[in-house]
Formats: C-alpha cells, sequence, structure tokens
C-alpha cells in the first residue's frame, strides 16, 4: 500500500515538474539514471548475497538461541543475529512472532526487530558508499547499543 | 574482462557462491534464490520511485527551504520532522539512503539525518497494522515509546563526533555531481564572462575544487564573493576517502 503511494508520488511529482520545467526535468532524470547505474549492481549483489546466507542459517537455530534460559544472554545474542542479518519489517514481525510462541523473551525479540532492521553488517557496503566509512561504523555501532537500550526499557514497562 | 571483475568485485564473489552452493546443494540454492527475489522484487518496486524522488529534492528544492526545516537550527521542531519523514516512508533502510544524501547535501544537518535514516528503519508507520497483530498493542505502544527517544539522542551524539561536511565529502557521488563544486558553483557571479581563463563559472570552479585555481582570479568576484569561495574550500580541505 504505502509502496503505491510513494510510487505514485514521484510519477505525480515528475509530471507536475515536467509540466513547469521541461529542462529541470530531463535533469532529475538524467541524475537519477546515472544514480542508478552507480549503485544498482552493488544492492543487487549484497541483495543476492543476503539471500544465500539467510537460506544456510537454519531457522530453528536462531530459535534456539532466542529462547535461552538468561534472559540478558538471549538478548544479546537476538540483537547480535539482528546485525548479521536483514530482514523486510513484514517478515520480520510474523517471525518474531513465531518466535515468542516456541518461548522467546519479549525483551529479546523488541532487540532483534531493533537490529534487524536499523543495523546491518550486509548493508554495510552500501551505507559507506553514501556517507564514508566513519558514519556507517558509527551510526551501526551506536544503533546496537541504542537496540539493548529500547530492549532494556520494554523489559522494565511490559 | 579483468577490469570488470575488478569493479563488480561483489557481484562475482555472490555468483560464485551461488555456484558452489548449487553444486553442494541444491535445496538450499532454491531457498536461497527464492529469498533473492522476494528482496530483489522490493527493490524493484521502491528503489526507482526513491532516487526519482531524490533528483527531484536534488534540483528542485532550494536549500534554504531544507535549511529550515532539518537544518542546525531547525530545534526540536527539525528533530520531529525527522522522526515524521522517516517513519511514514516505505521500505528498507538502504532506499533510505538516496534520499537522505541529497537532504545532507541541501543543507540539513546530521543529527536529523541519522535521525531520518533510523526512523526508516525501525519505526514503521506502514507497519503498525502487522506488528499489533502478530505482537499485540503493549509490544508496539512500548517499543515506540522507547524507540523515538532512544533515535534522536542517538542522533545528536553521533553528530557531535564528526563534521557534516567530512561526511558530504566521503559520501561517493553517485550520481556525478560534485557538492563542493555546485557550492562552489553557488556563490560565483555566474556571469560566464570567461574573464578567469575557463570556458564558464562550472569548470572555473571545478578548476578551484582541485587546487588549480584561486578566487582573486575570478574577474567580477568581489571581496565578499572571495571569502565565501575561500571558506568553502576550507570546509572540505580534508582528502575524501
Amino acid at each position: 500500500m504505502t509502496t503505491v503511494i510513494l510510487v505514485a508520488a514521484a510519477i505525480g511529482l515528475l509530471l507536475w515538474s515536467r509540466s513547469r520545467d521541461r529542462g529541470k526535468t530531463r535533469e532529475s532524470l538524467d541524475i537519477a539514471k546515472r544514480h542508478l547505474v552507480g549503485i544498482g549492481p552493488t544492492i543487487a549483489a549484497i541483495l543476492a548475497l543476503i539471500g544465500l546466507v539467510l537460506a544456510l542459517i537454519p531457522q530453528q537455530y536462531i530459535q534456539s538461541l532466542l529462547g535461552g534460559a538468561n534472559t540478558f544472554l538471549s538478548t544479546v545474542s537476538a540483537a547480535a543475529i539482528g546485525t548479521i542479518t536483514i530482514l523486510p519489517a513484514f517478515v520480520a514481525f510474523p517471525l518474531s512472532a513465531s518466535l515468542v510462541e516456541r518461548g522467546a523473551h519479549v525483551v529479546a525479540v523488541a532487540a532483534f526487530i531493533t537490529t534487524l532492521t536499523m543495523v546491518g553488517f550486509a548493508t554495510l557496503p552500501i551505507e559507506i558508499r553514501y556517507f564514508g566509512r566513519r558514519f556507517a561504523f558509527l551510526r551501526n555501532g551506536a544503533s546496537f547499543v541504542a537496540a539493548l537500550v529500547i530492549a532494556l526499557g520494554m523489559g522494565v514497562l511490559l | 574482462m579483468i577490469d570488470i571483475i575488478r569493479k563488480r568485485k561483489l557481484l562475482c564473489v555472490t555468483l560464485f557462491a551461488y555456484g558452489v552452493v548449487l553444486i553442494l546443494d541444491r535445496g538450499i540454492f532454491l531457498a536461497a534464490v527464492d529469498n533473492m527475489w522476494m528482496f530483489v522484487r522490493e527493490m524493484i518496486e521502491i528503489f526507482p520511485a526513491v532516487i526519482v524522488l531524490a533528483a527531484l529534492i536534488t534540483v528542485w528544492v532550494p536549500p534554504h527551504v531544507i535549511m529550515q526545516y532539518f537544518g542546525a537550527s531547525s530545534g526540536m521542531r527539525g528533530k520531529l520532522m525527522s522522526v515524521l519523514v522517516g517513519s511514514v516512508s516505505a521500505g528498507p533502510i538502504y532506499a533510505a539512503f538516496p534520499v537522505t544524501q541529497s537532504l545532507l547535501r541541501k543543507g540539513a544537518s546530521l543529527s536529523n539525518v541519522i535521525t531520518i535514516i533510523s526512523a526508516w528503519a525501525v519505526v514503521k508507520v506502514p507497519m503498525l497494522i502487522v506488528e499489533v497483530k502478530f505482537l499485540g498493542i503493549d509490544f508496539a505502544a512500548a517499543r515506540y515509546l522507547f524507540t523515538v527517544p532512544a533515535i534522536i539522542g542517538m542522533s545528536m551524539l553521533i553528530s557531535s563526533r564528526m563534521k557534516r561536511e567530512d561526511v558530504i565529502a566521503a559520501g561517493v557521488h553517485a550520481e556525478g555531481v560534485d557538492a563542493v563544486v555546485e557550492e562552489l558553483l553557488a556563490a560565483l557571479p555566474g556571469a560566464n564572462c570567461g574573464g578567469c581563463g575557463y570556458s564558464g563559472c562550472a569548470a572555473f570552479a571545478a578548476g578551484l575544487r582541485h587546487g588549480n585555481e584561486e578566487p582573486q582570479k575570478c574577474a567580477l568576484a568581489n571581496e565578499e564573493v572571495e571569502r565565501q569561495l575561500r571558506a568553502i574550500l576550507e570546509r572540505y580541505e580534508v582528502p575524501s576517502a
């Protein structure tokens, strides 16, 4: 649904731009094209690599780690697993729910969701291309800590 | 051939890995292809729209507008705007990079850019219904309650340890436009008089950027313009990685 809105917004604004100034519209499309050619293959390669890694890691292994008796330990390992892999939110939520059903702690699942979406070893090369090494490492490192803080807060509240 | 391999190292490694897995275990190979297709489909749906939006921002939106809403002096309102922009957006985290990069170059503060990226990744308003359905309203509410302040705090912390100009300079300019040359060009009189010996202001700006020229070579620049050009060059003096 939001994808439809996003695509519609891009097309709508492009048409608006064209009605106002053809030259600027051409310039925009040129920039977008160079952008896609420049980074597209890298992103495609990384997505293929993630697909392979996910196929190699058995789901039972993730479940056994997150359902451990020690809440703190399973929270940290949940955050760590989320760091390596990356999943779209529409897969992450059902997966998390099935983990909770099988006995994973809510705090661990919260950490898992945060690092799963916000921290990514896999997407690091893309981030470095856009913002440089230092930015990418700092942001991912800080996000990992933030995930633990968020999980901790939720553990106190829930 | 060797040149292609060097340029597309990652793609070649990935293809090789897929080949090895195909030989060793067909089941895993097919599962991997399934996963890949899921991700690639998401990318095909979202990424072109995102880079078109980023390009339109680059071309149409004047820097003072971005500065007003997302700049260093936008304050609390800027932070909330950043959370809002990130959280209503669709797509995985890498889709946030093109848009935030063009906002950063147009004058958004580093901390607001990090807030947008983080909110884009983890505060998913479009996914709220799914989250509530699977994990319950208590879980979703508590997660939002802690995540938003955590993101804002983290962004301020990171931005206090880095310079905005360094981040801009470190980014590869995927669309082939040098942000520094653009800034220099904007500061020049723009008469394209050729008094500096170059064909026009854009060529002169590129010369300045690469250290081949001095600001006073511009025939029409007064002291104020020269001072501005020097200030821009000084800010970006760090060699880009």
